[in-house]
């Protein structure tokens, strides 16, 4: 696709950074003994120079996103509401807490950025009592949010400090009502990006405002196939340095959310190649299956001690492998997708600089014979040139 | 019709992979012509789905119905899962419809559906008397 002439788009990354004009893009591994705006200047800063700052256009995953703990009454209602916008509103679930057995529990030790406390519909009330402050008392969070019952809204802001009330999520009957939320969760993830120090520093080269890639990302999918060979339905695999995401097209879950979103989100948060390596090893060691998964590919488990590009090129392998046992009916997950219905698994982020197309090829015909029995052949789509990041940023001007 | 208490609470739906839906929504009108606030899952619901919306809507009754007759194999479950939930002791257990695959005497089947947890029973029972049995149900429960 083309980008205009006098626009400048730069994407940050964990690992990565890439710089688009109408003519190249360029991608740069970055180098963390820097700061991203040094980083950047020094080696695209005849290119940014170019640009009058009204015409570069910024996005960044750079920090992996904001981190969430929800806490809900139901898994099929509240909980799953809750996460699917936040999902959708780019944000990562640290852990889901059903009220009921609050107590049972363990604390999570690391700085929590946002709580999401719902659950009940509007003429439901005294739900939410001692148990849920004691919790909240002992966890460490920075902010948190209220969307449950409007008639315990009064008793939560009477009982935890700087909660934000807002409109329940789930209606009257019982249908997800995702906006005030979703509203909220993005400026915070957008005032997260923006309070960096590091990505601070970025306004210096551009007037406009830096948006969060997922947001970038997910306002691509409905024009993807304007741009690519892509038949419906679709899964985008993001395979990033931190996390991977996965974007799919709503006829791909059977389901009781009913909105109008065609597209939902869904994040890996440690299924990253380079920033949560060691938790992707981890994840790997643990898949039955990996095993089978490294013969096939002709190497043994040593090759996760390695750090070589023949690694890292098994590394991407397994993530995508892991990613599609995850979403599948094999585990059950918040999220399994019908993956014998899709026609294209489309692959972007810096994976497509990699792997080739018949090395993804190769997996995804194991996992599909390994896993779901299956002969299906969905069409890989490579979006080598990050066309899918672009077309979004170019939507974003 | 509902006697003089507040408005009562029904989650209703057709269970597992049936999609009797004009059986549903004749049953979501009568309920609602009695008076009751209705919430309906419609066709193809999880036994954990009605679970839940009771425990989010807050509600005192629910009616599941089976049409296909594949309720059985879902009822058996009940008691099990009912027992994850902490406060649904008070519940209003009520199934209706064709219980069973193929022929069945109702004085069979409803003490074993009794036995899986349900307070009513209704096996080809037409529809209003099947509320009716449950109105009863209500005031006797109100009057203990």
């Amino acid at each position: 696709m083309n980008v205009e002439k006098d626009k400048l788009l730069i994407d940050v990354g964990s690992t990565y950074f890439k710089v688009s004009t109408a003519d190249s893009i360029e991608q740069h591994a970055r180098d963390f003994n820097k700061k991203i705006l040094d980083d950047l200047t020094q080696r695209c800063g005849k290119t940014i120079d170019r640009f009058a700052k009204e015409d570069v256009y910024i996005c960044s995953s750079a920090n992996g996103g904001l981190s969430t703990l929800i806490i809900g009454i139901t898994q099929s209602f509240s909980l799953k509401y809750a996460t699917n916008i936040a999902f959708n509103s780019g944000i990562n679930i640290i852990d889901t807490v059903l009220y009921q057995n609050i107590e049972e529990y363990s604390i999570p030790s690391d700085l929590i950025d946002v709580v999401i406390v719902v659950g009940g519909i509007d003429s439901c009330g005294d739900i939410f009592g001692d148990d849920l402050y004691n919790y909240l008392a002992k966890l460490n969070y920075s902010n948190i949010v209220f969307v449950g019952s409007e008639q315990d809204a009064p008793m939560i802001q009477q009982n935890i400090d700087n909660v934000v009330i807002l409109p329940n999520i789930i209606d009257s009957k019982l249908h997800i009502v995702e906006e005030d939320l979703k509203d909220y969760l993005t400026n915070l993830y957008q005032q997260d990006i923006e309070g960096k120090e590091d990505i601070k520093h970025l306004y210096d080269i551009t007037a406009n405002q830096i948006y969060s890639t997922p947001y970038i990302v997910n306002k691509t999918l409905p024009l993807i196939d304007g741009s690519f060979s892509v038949a419906n339905p679709f899964i985008l695999l993001d395979v990033g340095g931190a996390t991977t995401d996965v974007h799919y097209s709503k006829d791909l879950v059977d389901d009781n959310i009913v909105t109008e979103n065609e597209y939902d989100r869904l994040v890996f948060k440690k299924l990253g190649v380079y920033k949560s390596r060691p938790s992707l090893v981890f994840a790997a060691k643990n898949n039955e299956f990996v095993y089978e998964l490294l013969m096939h590919l002709k190497v043994t488990e040593n090759i996760f001690e390695e750090h070589s590009e023949k690694a890292t090129k098994i590394l991407m392998q397994v993530a995508i492998f892991l990613v599609l046992c995850k979403i599948s009916y094999y585990r059950k997950a918040y999220i399994n997708l019908k993956l014998l219905a899709i026609n294209s698994i489309v692959l972007t982020g810096g994976i497509t600089k990699v792997l080739s197309n018949e090395e993804v090829e190769d997996i995804v015909a194991f996992f599909y014979k390994k896993i779901l029995t299956s002969e299906h052949k969905p069409t890989v789509v490579m979006d080598g040139n990050y066309d899918i990041w672009t077309l979004g940023a170019k939507g974003q001007e | 019709m509902l006697g003089n208490n507040a408005i009562m609470k029904v989650v209703t739906g057709v269970v597992g992979n049936d999609i009797h839906v004009v059986a549903n929504r004749l049953i979501d009108l009568s309920l609602r012509a009695r008076g009751f606030e209705v919430f309906n899952l419609g066709v193809n619901t999880y036994l954990e789905e009605f679970f839940d919306a009771v425990v989010e809507t807050g509600a005192e009754v629910l009616l599941i119905s089976s049409l296909n007759g594949e309720a059985e194999g879902w009822a058996r479950e009940v008691k099990t899962l009912k027992a994850k939930y902490k406060h649904l002791d008070n519940l209003i257990l009520m199934i209706g419809g064709n219980l069973v695959v193929g022929t069945g005497k109702a004085e069979d089947i409803v003490p074993r559906f009794k036995n899986y947890g349900f307070d009513l029973v209704c096996h080809q029972v037409d529809l209003n008397t099947g509320l009716d049995m449950l109105e009863d149900f209500i005031e006797e429960r109100n009057s203990q």
